[in-house]
């Protein structure tokens, strides 16, 4: 939703300043500066700062990566600019660098709009992080919705090529008349780097559970900045809207004298790739074992409704346990429905730091429609129980 | 006293209209460097 800067002025007494880029932070005379759009300069006193500045979309390294036709998808203005381009109609084909969650929402609008596209990516795993069951039920959605999937192709450049444009890869080349890079994001932390401040994983600002920096009058929120792991109470770098929310509660309530300390994020995300959600909260396997845990992964086949009730379909659960602790450690479930909600369930079980044994006792709700009488993630987790 | 924020979005803006509905008093100032302030919270 956007809103008009003038409403958060008149309404709500914030001095909002848009059309203004801060260029340098100065802790010295604890000021900031930086320019406007006009090229007009500003000098900004603080007392308490907070450094909101999120995540950029990374570029992708490639001769040819700044030719027209090769867009990003980041801001609001990069979406509105795809969208006319797209309605414009001479778009048939478009070649998508990257299969995260982003890239995945690009194809199903693409697909919504009739044009034909071919997804690529260097490593040959589609979907490591998800349970390869689970990523086979993704990866077969794909293809079912027409999309051309190359995994293992590492594009080499890209190329202006009878009137389109070309994703050179050593053994194949791909086509179309625009290109898509949604090979990832990168916090934004240059201003705090250059000002001294303590960076973290992947370069994010690091920060205390209060959302101070290594400045306690500058505090970092939302996707610059780092968290802790409920599950591992490591440092880690996960950019999502909830976090950022909830941090930049925190900040205003700790600099208004009050002290809140976060807990921290469980990795908890959901998206959709055309009938699919695909849902994971926590650690998987590989995650477990970097972490110093005795991982143990269970998965199954259930259904989204009772058995026999009409309308239901396949549900897939995954879940990793610790072999030394007995401790539940992550959870992934992907369907055509009950994936997205049901993962909370498990959220909140890392959150409270369950065993896989006290998980399969939990009191789940069930009615025929909903599920079958043992939820998916009960049985994911009897099997997971036996399996430690 | 003042208070600055960089950057307008989920982050930015959810601490400034948060920190002025608890402080009425406090100037809190935001930098956005788009035109845009896509607030979503
Ligand atoms: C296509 C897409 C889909 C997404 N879908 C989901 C989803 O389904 N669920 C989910 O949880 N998350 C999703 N996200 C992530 C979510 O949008 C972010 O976690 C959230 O926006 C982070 O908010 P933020 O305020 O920290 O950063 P941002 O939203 O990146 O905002 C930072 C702001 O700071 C401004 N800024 C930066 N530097 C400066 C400077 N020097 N001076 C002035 N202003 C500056 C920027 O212009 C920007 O407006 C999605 C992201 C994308 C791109």
């Amino acid at each position: 939703m956007v809103r008009r800067a003038e409403a958060f002025r008149a309404k709500q007494g914030i001095d909002l300043r848009t059309g203004h880029r801060v260029e340098v932070i100065d802790r010295k005379r604890r000021v900031v500066q930086g320019a406007t759009r006009e090229g007009q300069g500003f000098t900004q006193p603080y007392d308490r700062l907070l450094i909101a500045t999120g995540a950029a979309a990374v570029n992708p390294a490639l001769p040819g990566a700044d030719l027209p036709g090769v867009h990003r998808l980041k801001t609001l203005e990069d979406g509105r600019r795809i969208k006319a381009l797209l309605s414009g109609g001479g778009v048939r084909r478009v070649i998508v660098l990257g299969m995260g969650y982003v890239a995945m929402e690009m194809v199903e609008s693409l697909r919504a709009l009739d044009i034909e596209v071919d997804m690529l990516k260097p490593g040959p795993a589609f979907m490591p992080w998800l349970a390869p069951e689970l990523a086979s039920v993704v990866h077969a959605e794909l293809g079912a919705n027409g999309i051309g999937v190359h995994t293992g192709l590492r594009p080499q450049r890209i190329e202006a090529a009878g009137g389109g444009l070309a994703v050179v890869c050593p053994d194949a080349t791909l086509s179309g008349q625009m290109v898509l890079a949604a090979v990832g994001v990168a916090p934004r932390s240059g201003l705090a780097q250059e000002a001294g401040l303590a960076l973290s994983v992947a370069n994010s600002i690091a920060v205390d559970p209060t959302l101070r920096t290594s400045d306690p009058d500058i505090f970092g929120a939302g996707d610059c900045a780092d968290a802790y792991h409920v599950v591992t109470g490591r440092k880690t770098w996960i950019p999502l809207a909830l976090r950022a929310n909830r941090t930049g509660w925190a900040v205003a309530d700790n600099v208004c004298g009050e002290t809140v300390a976060l807990h921290g994020v469980a990795g908890t995300a959901v998206f959709r790739v055309f009938g699919l959600e695909v849902a994971r909260t926590g650690l998987n396997i590989a995650e477990a074992g970097e972490a110093g845990f005795e991982p143990v992964e269970a998965t199954i086949t259930s259904s989204t409704k009772a058995h026999s009730f009409p309308g239901a379909s396949a549900l897939w659960v995954s879940a990793v346990g610790d072999r030394k602790k007995g401790r539940l450690l992550g959870m992934q479930i992907v369907g055509r429905e009950g994936a997205a909600h049901r993962i909370n369930g498990a959220a909140v079980a890392l959150h409270a730091g369950l065993t896989v044994a006290q998980f399969f006792q939990a009191d789940l709700a069930y009615a025929p429609p909903f599920g079958p009488a043992w939820d998916p993630m009960l049985t994911c987790a009897g099997q997971l129980l036996k399996k430690m | 006293m003042n208070f600055v924020v960089i950057g307008g979005d989920a982050a930015g803006m959810s601490a400034a209209s948060r920190a002025k509905r608890n402080r009425p008093d406090l100037n809190v100032i935001v930098f956005e460097q788009t035109r845009d302030v896509s607030y979503s919270a």
